[in-house]
């Protein structure tokens, strides 16, 4: 199908005319690696969101006072213990910690560290630190942004926390949290269940919410609907409904974006199309002289797809790797605030490498086909009515 | 042999060819005369193939170029026609060579093949020693003998030739008429379409049909 006279002429045609395929290649470049630092991102971080979700109880109570969470009894874990087909059953204390007087805010998580629940929704966070050193009451462990947040304000080893009832609780930074887990993790203070219940104001007997897993799927609506009906005040939340609030999220900003691109594209596009159109007369006139040489109207919609192929995929390839190296490399600064908004504590967030070959096809379906339809059809036009150009 | 029969066209109503009836041998040479707009370039643009007449017929040794389909039109045009313009048509930003190789590619596979038969066309039309240089940078002349290097390279039969001397000065106009000479002693098939007088001293055979209006005079 493709001789090496061809390609020796397509090659010849695209070195040639660079200049003509410069802009294209360009601005081809541009919204590719646009697009794709926006697909990366998402997909980073929907897989972030996933994979700690998946620490997460497969249902959470909560005790709902008008209309907003309140602080939940400790004796709502009794009934669970008596439904079947329910396991680890966890109370789980956490909250904004408002730090006086400006707007910072850290997030005060308690964990019971020998509690099983709490290890495996905490397992990255807490790789490589001394839990049994932890536990013992007085030390947290904190994220970065807090870290540099306390650092700043002369606090080096720990920080006295203000209970609502006027008492300090001291404690000490046994460790950092890894910069890795930043996204989650940077303005998070995790203590012990009790000091955080102390701190965040919840008696000894009242916790923020309650998890539980139901290891059976084909039992999860049965259950859900026997916890629903134990208090008129509870409310009761599932795994999927969080990981599709997340992903509703993500999307409702992915989308934004994408409509803003396809604004940027379907003007690129109109110009490509107008550019072979009817703008460049050379191009009429190029193609008028090939057919009087001899050739026939596919030997020339081969050559224009093939040049045009070259040049889509060249900018297709180095958009998608510049936008690799943006977004995993250089933690896609500007471009991370519109998916993450304003930041509570400056944050230096690292996006982990999650490239989906879905993404890369959704990248390839909404730029390769568009630009190539944008070049072949006035190309197609002109080859099959304007021969006769080359005689003028 | 280019036979054509009773060839009409016509743009929207304006008419620019009327009852046209050609025979041109193998071999032969002719001269289409006429001021500009007399459809002298329509009536060599439709013996190419590259327009439909709105009614007649045109025959390429026997083919109807005009009924056939887009690809074996293109592919008797390659084999058979070689066509030389009166802006030379250039594609400037190509060396000779590669302007000339042009016509070869669809149909001549191997580029080294290609590259032997460009050489050999660059030689006949005596541009080889520029074959290196762009055709945006070369002479008026020159760029006259790429056109015909590019015409010659696929060795057609006949040659079509559109005011191939508008854009020449004397001694280049002098210096194609000697090479058209020369090849219609080769038994090629000339058509030229001019109203350059220097036609009418050609040392070889050949015949000249006054065209006004879209018609010949005699044929």
């Amino acid at each position: 199908m493709f001789s090496s006279s061809f390609w020796h002429f397509l090659t010849l045609q695209i070195f040639k005319e660079r200049h003509k395929h410069l802009t294209t290649l360009l601005l081809s470049i541009l919204l590719l690696f646009l697009l794709s630092s926006m697909l990366f991102i998402a997909s980073s971080l929907r897989y972030v969101v996933m994979e700690t979700l998946e620490g997460e109880p497969d249902f959470v109570i909560t005790r709902i006072q008008g209309g907003d969470p309140a602080s939940t009894p400790l004796e709502w874990m009794d009934p669970l213990f008596d439904i079947y087909g329910i396991t680890q059953i966890t109370p789980r204390v956490y909250g904004r910690y408002f730090v006086t007087p400006k707007e910072e805010s850290f997030l005060i998580v308690g964990v019971d560290p020998l509690e099983e629940q709490s290890q495996k929704a905490l397992k990255e966070l807490l790789e490589g630190i001394d839990i049994k050193h932890f536990s013992q009451g007085d030390t947290m462990l904190v994220g970065q942004g807090v870290a540099r947040y306390l650092k700043a304000h002369y606090y080096y080893d720990g920080y006295k926390f203000l209970t609502p009832t006027g008492e300090f609780i001291s404690l000490k930074i046994a460790s950092l949290l890894p910069v890795e887990g930043n996204l989650l993790s940077n303005d998070m203070v995790i203590m012990p269940l009790e000091v955080a219940q102390k701190i965040l104001g919840y008696a000894s007997n009242e916790v923020r919410d309650i998890g539980f897993n139901v290891p059976n799927p084909d039992e999860r609506a049965n259950i859900m609907d026997k916890v629903a009906s134990l208090h008129y005040d509870l409310r009761i939340v599932s795994k999927t409904e969080m990981a599709q609030r997340y992903r509703d999220l993500y999307s409702y900003k992915e989308g934004i974006f994408l409509l803003l691109f396809i604004m940027l594209l379907v003007t690129f596009l109109l110009t490509l199309y107008q550019r072979y159109s009817m703008v460049y007369s050379s191009e009429k006139r190029q193609i008028g002289l090939l057919r009087a040489m001899g050739w026939s109207i596919a030997d020339l919609l081969r050559l224009k797809f093939m040049e045009t192929v070259v040049v889509v995929m060249f900018a297709f390839i180095l958009g998608v790797i510049l936008a690799y190296w943006f977004v995993f490399v250089w933690d896609a600064p500007l471009l991370r605030q519109i998916f993450l908004g304003s930041e509570n504590l400056p944050n230096f967030v690292s996006f982990p490498p999650v490239v989906e070959f879905s993404t890369l096809g959704s990248i390839f379906l909404l730029y390769v086909l568009p630009s190539l339809a944008a070049v072949m059809i006035p190309v197609w036009r002109v080859a099959i009515t304007d021969a006769k150009e080359a005689m003028l | 042999m280019i036979e054509i029969e009773q060839l009409h066209k016509v743009y929207g109503e304006r008419v620019i060819l009327s009852d046209i009836t050609l025979h041109i041998g193998c071999g032969e040479m002719v001269i289409l005369q006429g001021i500009s707009g007399s459809g002298k370039t329509t009536l060599l643009s439709l013996i190419a193939g590259l327009e439909k007449p709105s009614s007649g017929a045109i025959l390429i040794d026997g083919e109807p170029i005009h009924k056939l389909p887009d690809r074996f039109a293109s592919e008797l045009r390659a084999a058979k026609i070689g066509m030389v313009f009166q802006h030379f048509n250039l594609m400037e930003h190509l060396s000779v060579a590669q302007n000339v190789m042009v016509p070869l590619i669809p149909y001549e596979p191997q580029i080294d093949r290609v590259q032997e038969r460009v050489s050999s066309a660059m030689e006949r039309a005596n541009i080889v020693h520029r074959k290196d240089q762009l055709a945006s940078r070369l002479s008026g002349g020159e760029k006259q003998r790429t056109a015909i290097a590019r015409a010659l390279v696929a060795n057609p039969d006949i040659l079509l030739c559109d005011e191939p001397t508008a854009n020449l000065d004397h001694a280049n106009a002098l210096k194609f008429i000697e090479m058209m000479e020369s090849l219609h002693q080769e038994g090629k098939t000339i058509v030229i379409a001019t109203h350059d007088p220097r036609f009418n001293q050609l040392k070889v055979r050949h015949r000249t049909i006054p065209m006004v209006e879209g018609k010949l005079l005699h044929g």
